[in-house]
């Protein structure tokens, strides 16, 4: 784990994704993190670092389960906070995201909370804004908080994250999950392997920081400290990316039986929502290795980090 | 009406003439070209010093794409002309994919209508292949030749039915026309938007295999060498293609490629930060395609190279990556992108400048884009080593989106002259 230096100070103006943190980075936002995770634990309220700051989340795919995260983390940080699910809004009647921006830019928020269904949408809004742009999900590029809880998690069970073994499984191609979360434990020292089936595993996968890409889910959990599921998309299942269902539980599924290839003591991750007896059999969703629920609790905690981070440093 | 041209560098990629000299015009012709230093025409009632500044036939490109009519706010004839002449283009071929598309006798008339009301380079207009480039029924092929259509193609859209491109090519070639063709097999370049590969999966864009464009190719040389027809496949992206064609050559087949200009210049890295101005199809590829592309053009392998030029609006290109149109304006920028391939050092001027010359030019069956005795006065005065930024404000294009944006070039047209009237000057 790189350790923090004296001079170090977090001076990114946006977080649209992991590529272009630094270590350094990475460790002060999970180390203020699970600040705001003891202070969540312990009952108290953190001090309202964001009082008088307006927040907009903007979310242009429906996601109830991230807006509602950062919702709270910018709330409890005191901050004003305005949830738009633009889905069916006059986004979708011929104005374009860069409209939208500038719109929204005219209002003067402090923060865009930003989930597009295109890759590289919230960079290019950032471009647009005064404001601090925090990536909830690009298309199928990056999801940095996702990536940020991810680490947060596995270092609080595990106690480091680096020289680990991380294996990923699932629908690598159009995984934004993957993409960031490879790339941030890469940073941080895990060594990522990653698996599916070939025609959801995408070429050059180690320029992510991957160490290998696999078809071969058995040999993959060999060692394993920690094993991630990725949600397949169900619409997928019966097109021509997999035969079916069935199939795929077949060989990618982690049931009780294949998680004992890993280590004894392997956690079990999911970003959600998860579909149970496809991706991951309930024993071990709900199984005393998965932490799965802690991902959710380390969100909202990561999100208030970063949030302080961009937004309070404009105060 | 007499005009010597003085003091210049002749460059004629069809001769492969590259001596000083001069050149004599009269009623727009080329009527005598003299060799040498002190090289002049005393009787020309109009003499310009050339100022040994290079003189060269004007550039034919066989793919233009205009908004006239139906989206003239992209591109009108008169505009495309206005930045064609700037970027040393004397005649060019309009793609039928316009609103509503040039797949009758009508529509032909009015963009030559047009063309000559407003436009004053060179315009040639292609028939649709098929009616609304549907790709489901023929166009009236026979006829739209007759009123003057140069080729046919479904331009950007390929004809997904074999059967009906197959019957369309015996019908044209029994006509004794033309057809060009886009490689790309759909089904398998889906929704893709850039080159397909490993920086696409990084950066989470999908992708547009190299795959679909030779199994399109391979197709469509496979029908024209069973229906004799004579078959042009437009802009080839990779040496691969170039083989397929070869090797359909070899056998017998009329087969001639193009390829753009900016595929020789830019790379699939040049999409950086999801710059929508490099979103064109077929898609910048690899390093290592694009550096077999050039070596197949100095070898000759590519037989003409087009501008592409396909102008959109800001407000089809101010969009995420995914959700932003294809296409780029080219017209301005094609000589410089092949004379920096000059400047790089694989080719010379003369190899620079033959698929933009006599190399459409023979596909075409035009007498313009050589310097030969008898042919049309379509010249251009070029600088090649003239550095210049290409600035998209600068652009006379109606539509700036160029990916050449804030490049630094080399190579610059001076004059251009159609028909030995100077039609532009800078």
């Amino acid at each position: 784990m790189a350790a923090a230096r004296p001079d170090y100070t977090f001076n990114h103006e946006h977080l649209l994704g992991i590529e272009g943190l630094h270590p350094l980075d990475i460790n002060h936002i999970l180390d203020l993190a699970d600040s705001y995770a003891e202070k969540t634990r312990a009952g108290k309220r953190p001090d309202p670092v964001l009082t008088g700051m307006t927040v907009v989340n903007l979310f242009f795919e429906n996601s109830t389960r991230t807006m509602s995260s950062f919702e709270i983390a910018a709330r409890r940080l005191g901050a004003d906070v305005v949830s738009m699910p633009v889905a069916n809004s006059s986004v979708k009647k011929g104005e374009t995201l860069i409209d939208t921006a500038m719109t929204l830019n005219a209002m003067k928020p402090d923060a865009l909370v930003v989930r597009h269904s295109a890759s590289g949408g919230a960079k290019l809004l950032s471009r647009k804004v005064d404001c601090a742009v925090i990536n909830a999900g690009d298309g199928t590029h990056e999801h940095p908080t996702q990536a940020l809880l991810d680490l947060l998690t596995i270092r609080r069970v595990k106690g480091r994250i680096e020289g680990l073994k991380v294996v990923i499984c699932g629908d690598i191609a159009h995984s934004r999950v993957a993409r960031s979360t490879t790339q941030a434990l890469h940073l941080m020292g895990a060594r990522v392997h990653l698996c599916g089936p070939k025609t959801l595993t995408p070429p050059g996968t180690d320029t992510w920081g991957a160490e290998s890409a696999t078809s071969d889910f058995d040999k993959a959990l060999k060692g394993a400290d920690v094993v991630m599921m990725l949600r397949l998309q169900l619409e997928r299942m019966n097109g021509s990316f997999l035969p079916s269902q069935r199939e795929y539980f077949r060989y990618f599924g982690l049931t009780q039986a294949r998680l004992a290839l890993a280590k004894p003591n392997a956690t079990v991750m999911h970003p959600g929502p998860m579909n149970r007896g496809v991706e991951i059999e309930s024993s071990v969703a709900d199984g005393s290795s998965s932490v799965i629920t802690q991902q959710v609790e380390m969100g909202v905690a990561v999100r208030e980090a970063v949030l302080h981070l961009l937004a309070g440093s404009r105060k | 009406m007499s005009l010597a041209i003085v003091n210049a560098r002749l460059l004629d990629p069809a001769t492969e003439l590259d001596s000083p000299g001069a050149i004599y015009i009269e009623k727009g012709k080329i009527k005598e070209i003299r060799l040498g230093e002190d090289a002049a025409f005393p009787d020309a009632k109009e003499t310009r010093d050339a100022g040994g500044l290079c003189l060269a036939p004007g550039l034919i490109d066989l793919r233009v794409k205009t908004g006239e009519p139906g989206a003239e706010h992209k591109e009108t004839l008169e505009t495309a002309s206005r930045a064609a002449l700037a970027g040393g283009i004397t005649s060019f071929v309009v793609m039928p994919g316009t609103r509503p598309v040039i797949d009758d006798v009508a529509l032909l008339q009015f963009i030559s209508d047009r063309a000559r009301k407003t436009a004053k380079a060179r315009v040639y207009a292609a028939g649709a292949l098929t009616v609304g480039l549907a790709g489901e029924a023929m166009a009236e092929l026979g006829l739209l030749a007759e009123a003057g259509a140069i080729l046919f193609t479904n331009g950007d859209i390929p004809v997904a039915n074999a059967q009906v491109m197959k019957r369309a090519m015996a019908y044209a070639a029994a006509n004794g026309a033309l057809v060009m063709s886009r490689p790309d097999e759909r089904a398998l370049t889906g929704s893709g938007v850039m080159n397909a590969g490993a920086l696409a999966a990084r950066i989470g864009l999908s992708g547009i295999p190299v795959e679909a464009e030779w199994i399109g190719a391979m197709r469509d040389v496979t029908l024209a060498e069973q229906t004799g027809c004579r078959l042009v496949l437009d802009q080839v992206s990779t040496p691969r293609t170039l083989e397929i064609a070869a090797a359909a050559r070899a056998r017998g087949a009329k087969v001639y490629t193009t390829a753009a200009a900016h595929a020789f210049f830019f790379n699939e890295r040049d999409v950086g930060d999801y710059l929508t101005y490099c979103k064109v199809n077929p898609p910048f590829r690899d390093e290592e395609t694009r550096q077999g592309l050039i070596l197949a053009l100095k070898d000759g392998e590519i037989d003409a190279v087009v501008s592409a030029h396909d102008p959109q609006p800001p407000e089809e290109k101010r969009l995420p990556f995914g959700e932003a149109a294809f296409g780029a304006a080219g017209l301005e920028t094609v000589l410089s992108a092949l004379l920096s391939l000059h400047h790089d050092g694989p080719l010379t001027l003369l190899e620079a400048l033959a698929p933009v010359t006599i190399g459409p030019a023979s596909i075409l069956g035009l007498p313009q884009g050589r310097l030969a005795e008898g042919a049309p006065a379509d010249l251009i005065l070029l600088n090649p080593g003239k550095p210049w930024l290409c600035e998209r404000e600068d652009l006379l294009s109606r539509s700036t989106n160029s990916p050449f944006d804030g490049r630094r070039l080399q190579g610059r047209v001076m004059k251009t002259f159609v028909g030995g009237e100077l039609v532009f000057e800078r």
